[in-house]
Parts: C-alpha cells; sequence; structure tokens
C-alpha cells in the first residue's frame, strides 16, 4: 500500500445483484484493475457520496478479476446498497486484516461453524478449501440461521454435500413444513458432529451471541482455545489501525484481526457485544 | 555548545518579520492567564509568549485538524513555522507518529502536515496548576521532535539546534540578521531555569503514580470509582479532543470518492456501536473508563510511546470538574 492513498478507493462495477434471502443480497464487483485478496480479510465498500462499510468478500479468494461480497440489510450504507440494481459504480479499498489461518488448516480435521449472514466469509473460506481438498483430511460445516427462507447459498449447500471430504449439517431456530433438517440454535449441530478433536481445529463466524455459545461449547468438546478462531465484527472507520473505533483491548481488530485465536482475545473486555 | 545561537528580542522579532514572506508563523498569544497559537502577522510579532506553558489547543491539531479532506492533499503554499511548542506536546507527538506512520498503512494528509511543520520547542520557565509531565517521565524542556528549542531569557533570545530542518532556519536567520554564541554563563543560565522547573514539578507531583504504577491500577480497579467519578461526566469529549495524545476520528463520504476525516472520541455515545445493535460502550460509566484503559493500559502494551504527556489538559477542559489525577490519587491510596 506504500506510496498510494490509503483512503482512495479503487473503482469496481456492479456486475450483479443476486437476492439471497429477505434480508441478504449478494453483490458482484469487477473492479477496474485486479484485485488480490486472502480469504477472511475485508474489504471497505464505498457508495459515492453516502458512505462506508467493511464487507468480507464471498468469493474465492483465488479469482482477482471480480469478487463478491454479501451484505445484510442492517442500516444506512446497507440499505443504499440493497437499492443498487447492477451497472452502478462503488469505490473498494482493501483488503484489510489479519484471515483465516490457511497453514494452520492443512492435514485436519476443519470444523466450521457459522450463523446468518456469517456463511458470507465463510463461502469463501469454503471455495479455498475445496480448491486445496487434498491438503485437508475433512470439513465439517455446521450452519445456523433463523429460518429456512434465510438460509442463504442454496445451490452451494448441495454442491458441497456432493464432495466426499465435506459434510454439511443446518439448523434453523424457526422451522417450517418444508424444513428437513435440524431445529434449534447452531450449537445444537456441534452434539452431532463427528470429528477426531486432536486432528481438528473450529473457526466461528457469526452473531455475537452465536458466537459465544458455540465458544462455550467448543471448550465443553474439548478444544482448546488455541484451536478455536473467531471472526470478530466491530464498528471501524478507517479500516488502517488508525480511528480507533475497532479497539478491542489494545488489539485493532482491522488491523489485528478480523480473525483472532481465542486464546488471544477470551480476556479482552466486552468481546461479545 | 556549537549549536546555540542568540540574538537580541528585538532582532529576533525583525527576521521573524521577514521570515513571513516564505513561511505561515503560528505562536502562542496570551489573553489573561491563557494563550493559544495562533497565525503570527506582522502586528502581532511583538505580542509572541514565551517560556509559558502551554496553548490551550495541542500541537495534534496542526497534523489532526478538527475536519479535513483526506483525498485531496494537496502541497500547501507555504511551509509553516510553529513556535512556542511545549515539551509535553513534542513528546506527545510519538504516539502519532506511531500511528500515522506506521510500518503497514502511512497517513497521506498526517505526513504532509507533519513535513511541512517546523517545529520550534520552548523550554517551560513558569507551570500551570495541573502540569505534571515528569510524573510520566517527561522532562519540561523539549528532548525530541523538534527542530529549534527557544528560550527567552531577559532581552535575549537563545536557540538550539536539533535538526537539519532547524539548521537551514538558522541560516535562514542569520542571513537576515547577525547571530551570536552564547558564553558558558548565559547556557548555564537557561540550564539552571530548566533544573529549577523540572524540581519544582517533582515537588508539586510526588505523590501521583508513575505511567506504569496507574496503568496496574486502572487495571485492576473494579467498576465503583469509575461510576463514582463519572457521575458529573456529560460526554462531550472535551477531554479527548483536547488532548495531545487522543487520536481517533470518523470518515464520512464526499461526493467523488472522497472522505473527510473529522475527529471523534470514544466519549461519545455509539463510539463502538455496531449495525446489529450491539454496543460495548453503551453505558456512560464504561465510556469514562475506556479513555483510561487506553491510555494507561491498552496503548502500553501495544506502542512504544506514552499515551499520556501529563499536560493536564483534560483537567482542565473537564464541565463535570473531573480530575483524573485525583482518580489516581484515590485509586492509589485505597
Ligand atoms: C470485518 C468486518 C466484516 C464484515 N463483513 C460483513 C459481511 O460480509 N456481510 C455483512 O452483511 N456485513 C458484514 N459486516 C458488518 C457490516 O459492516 C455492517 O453491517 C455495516 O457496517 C453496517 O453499515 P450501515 O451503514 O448499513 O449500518 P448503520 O447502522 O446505519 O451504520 C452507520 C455507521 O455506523 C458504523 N457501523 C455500524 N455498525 C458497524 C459494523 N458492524 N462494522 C463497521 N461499522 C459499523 C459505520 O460507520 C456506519 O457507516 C462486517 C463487519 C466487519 C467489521
Ligand atoms: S482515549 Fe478514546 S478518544 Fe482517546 S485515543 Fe483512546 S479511544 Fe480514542
Ligand atoms: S490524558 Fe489529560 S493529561 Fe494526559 S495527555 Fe491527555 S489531556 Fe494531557
Ligand atoms: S471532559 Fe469531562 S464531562 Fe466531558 S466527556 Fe470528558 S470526563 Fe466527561
Ligand atoms: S477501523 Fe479504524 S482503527 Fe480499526
Amino acid at each position: 500500500m506504500k506510496g498510494n492513498n490509503i483512503y482512495k478507493p479503487v473503482k469496481a462495477k456492479v456486475r450483479e445483484v443476486i437476492d439471497e434471502s429477505p434480508t441478504i443480497k449478494s453483490f458482484v464487483l469487477e473492479p477496474e484493475r485486479k484485485f488480490y485478496f486472502k480469504t477472511g480479510q475485508f474489504i471497505e465498500v464505498a457508495l459515492d457520496g453516502i458512505g462506508e462499510a467493511p464487507f468480507t468478500p464471498s468469493s474465492s479468494p483465488l479469482i482477482a478479476e471480480q469478487l463478491e461480497v454479501t451484505v445484510m440489510k442492517t442500516g444506512h450504507v446497507t440499505e443504499k446498497m440493497h437499492q443498487m440494481q447492477g451497472g452502478e459504480t462503488v469505490g473498494i479499498r482493501g483488503p484489510f486484516g489479519r484471515g483465516y489461518p490457511l497453514e494452520k488448516l492443512y492435514g485436519k480435521e476443519v470444523l466450521i461453524i457459522g450463523g446468518g449472514c456469517g456463511f458470507a466469509p465463510l463461502r469463501s473460506l469454503l471455495y479455498n478449501l475445496e480448491a486445496e481438498k487434498e491438503k485437508i483430511k475433512k470439513v465439517t460445516f455446521c450452519y445456523g440461521s433463523k429460518n429456512p427462507k434465510e438460509c442463504i447459498y442454496e445451490p452451494y449447500i448441495q454442491k458441497l454435500r456432493n464432495i466426499n471430504e465435506f459434510e454439511v449439517m443446518r439448523t434453523v431456530d424457526d422451522a417450517d413444513e418444508t424444513w428437513t433438517e435440524e431445529v434449534g440454535v447452531a450449537t445444537v449441530l456441534l452434539d452431532k458432529v463427528d470429528v477426531n478433536i486432536n486432528e481438528s481445529v473450529a473457526v466461528v463466524v457469526g452473531p455475537p451471541i452465536m458466537m459465544k455459545f458455540s465458544v462455550q461449547k467448543l471448550e465443553e468438546m474439548g478444544y482448546p482455545d488455541k484451536k478455536i478462531y473467531l471472526s470478530m465484527e466491530k464498528n471501524m472507520s478507517c479500516a488502517v489501525g488508525k480511528c480507533g473505533h475497532c479497539m478491542m483491548g489494545e488489539y485493532f481488530v482491522c488491523k489485528d484481526g478480523p480473525v483472532f485465536r481465542y486464546d488471544e482475545i477470551k480476556d479482552k473486555p466486552d468481546i461479545w457485544k | 555548545m556549537d549549536t546555540y545561537r542568540s540574538l537580541s528580542k528585538q532582532e529576533w522579532e525583525k527576521a521573524l518579520t521577514q521570515l513571513l514572506n516564505h513561511y505561515h508563523i503560528y505562536a502562542p498569544l496570551a489573553w489573561g492567564e491563557n494563550q493559544d497559537y495562533e497565525r503570527i502577522d506582522e502586528d502581532s510579532v511583538a505580542d509572541i509568549i514565551y517560556n509559558r506553558p502551554k496553548p490551550a489547543s495541542p500541537l495534534k491539531t496542526f497534523f489532526l485538524p478538527v475536519k479535513e479532506n483526506v483525498i485531496n492533499t494537496e502541497k500547501s503554499d507555504k511551509k509553516r513555522i510553529i513556535l512556542g511548542i511545549p515539551s509535553c506536546d513534542l513528546s506527545g507527538a510519538n504516539i502519532l507518529d506511531e500511528i500515522y506512520l506506521d510500518d503497514v498503512f502511512v497517513d497521506p494528509a498526517y505526513k504532509k502536515n507533519r513535513d511541512e511543520s517546523i517545529l520550534i520547542g520552548s523550554d517551560c520557565h513558569t507551570l500551570q496548576e495541573h502540569c505534571h509531565c515528569t510524573t510520566y517521565g517527561i522532562r519540561p524542556y523539549p528532548e525530541e521532535n523538534h527542530d529549534l528549542t527557544l528560550s527567552l531569557v531577559e532581552d535575549t533570545i537563545f536557540m538550539h539546534i536539533n535538526s537539519d530542518k532547524g539548521e537551514q532556519l538558522v541560516r535562514e536567520i542569520g542571513n537576515i540578521t547577525q547571530l551570536s554564541e552564547p558564553t558558558e554563563n548565559e547556557i548555564q543560565e537557561i540550564l539552571d531555569k530548566r533544573k529549577a522547573v523540572e524540581e519544582e514539578l517533582n515537588r508539586r507531583n510526588r505523590d501521583l503514580p508513575n505511567y506504569n504504577a496507574t496503568g496496574d491500577l486502572i487495571n485492576s480497579s473494579g467498576d465503583e470509582i469509575w461510576k463514582k467519578y463519572s457521575e458529573t461526566c456529560v460526554s462531550c469529549g472535551a477531554c479527548a479532543t483536547i488532548c495531545p495524545t487522543c487520536t481517533c476520528f470518523l470518515l464520512l463520504e464526499r461526493p467523488g470518492f472522497e472522505k473527510v476525516r473529522h475527529l471523534d472520541a470514544c466519549q461519545y455515545p455509539g463510539f463502538e456501536k455496531v449495525a446489529a445493535g450491539e454496543d460495548p460502550l453503551k453505558e456512560l460509566y464504561k465510556r469514562f473508563r475506556n479513555r483510561y484503559m487506553c491510555k494507561y493500559v491498552w496503548k502500553p502494551e501495544k506502542f512504544e510511546s506514552t499515551a499520556c504527556t501529563g499536560c493536564g489538559r483534560c483537567i482542565e477542559a473537564c464541565i463535570g470538574n473531573i480530575s483524573k489525577n485525583e482518580l489516581f490519587m484515590e485509586l492509589y491510596n485505597k
């Protein structure tokens, strides 16, 4: 980044807008120039004159011509994004921060726990692991969402289920008559997983409350804190370790994270808020 | 000793007036007991005050203005000379540099503002009520981050050269007027003044815990003390905005993918609120405590530089009449 203005975005065209659920849309972005990121790193998306917000690309880090973000409608910027039809120009800055520790996953049984829109960054990780499946023993992906309508990436789930090394388990808080999988919060899936904990590393991404209970459960199952990775969501503005908004203890989450090993952050204040 | 130069105050003022052709000059002007940096012109050169701590606004306001476009960072027409900077503010620049000019991301606007400034430090010959720099290892005379140091003794200005920029400026002044080399006695007089002020500071603040001890006290305190001291806090943020080492800001978008930086503070509600509604600093006493944790516990863990210079501005600025030093003494004596 040296030499460039760290606040100046690269322009990107919105190529496609995909409805994922009533509250979630994906945006396929085509940057002016190739854009490289590592899975789990995040970018800032700027809407001209409106605002900027951080998102973790949900697309494969192995593709540099296009990238995709999956966005839940929650407020000012995300609402404006949801009004986009395709063809608009946005700004992107990044990539920022420390992503998932791929090298720590190689040779392991990877247990991935995702909740709600937390599937977005995890899809990028799954794409990455899928492309390197000979490097891992297996992947167990547990996904929880509010209700069947809010379960995103249905086609991708089907695709993963057809790969030998990948197992996908899903649950919803509120089921309807169409739902044939588990019912209950995401941690109910952990009672059912079949992993060799000594050979395993866990990755958790989702709403704070879901991460909190998942970590508790993982500890009960026997996962050491050093084998649990979390992606932390904090209020952010600059993304480059300067504005102070994302401080969590002595860490700047944007620069030192957003992915942390649980033992690195467990004693920091209010990590689940 | 060869790095000292001197000239009469009258000649100095003449030189400054000439320098106005090439530089913007900022220096402390006083009203009553108070003083602040002002842009100097021919008429105000003679009103500059010397060696009196400390301008109401901290040095950081020159590097991090309240509001600034961070995309358009064009060079200014003239460099600026900032005069009369107390030692605490110069040392306070260390943490700003660590954050804004780090190894990975250099902040272009900050860098420009920093590079375009010639910093002239000032020995403190008197003290203000809340000065406690020595408690945190800073001496009341400039030791770092400055190009020149200035002392006015009787009617003579003494300049100590500390950098190439400083040497260059002294050369320019030398082209305008004759400079002398001070005698050993004169230099001794400057050093004696320094010593006297430092001793006075140590005496006044001898009961205050040092920087590390303060961090330990804060880190092991319960909620009660924060609830008690924050009773009169109104979340105005003055303590942070006036602080030479507070660095927080918010970026706002402007058309053309431009961004404007606004100084921000963790004392304002919503500073850490996320879209989902969670807010680690929702309760006022937690926001109040956050500033202390930031300065004495977290910043020391992450950075080399001290995050409090002991300038005392936060005490003077507080609408709620809250003194951090009273709080520390209460923690210390428990
Ligand atoms: C590292 C990281 C990765 C993320 N990845 C995704 C993702 O892949 N998909 C997704 O849907 N969401 C993601 N989020 C959350 C997303 O950034 C917020 O939903 C978004 O910032 C909300 O902006 P808003 O203007 O719509 O909401 P508002 O509530 O209107 O926000 C107003 C302002 O508050 C600040 N703010 C509020 N909440 C947040 C927040 N959580 N993070 C940063 N700033 C905030 C911003 O300055 C914002 O402009 C991520 C957050 C982080 C920190
Ligand atoms: S005390 Fe608050 S405003 Fe000051 S630097 Fe720390 S977080 Fe920012
Ligand atoms: S915390 Fe107070 S005393 Fe310390 S540097 Fe900031 S304003 Fe000065
Ligand atoms: S200056 Fe005083 S009243 Fe204002 S936010 Fe700081 S502690 Fe609270
Ligand atoms: S987002 Fe600004 S410091 Fe992390």
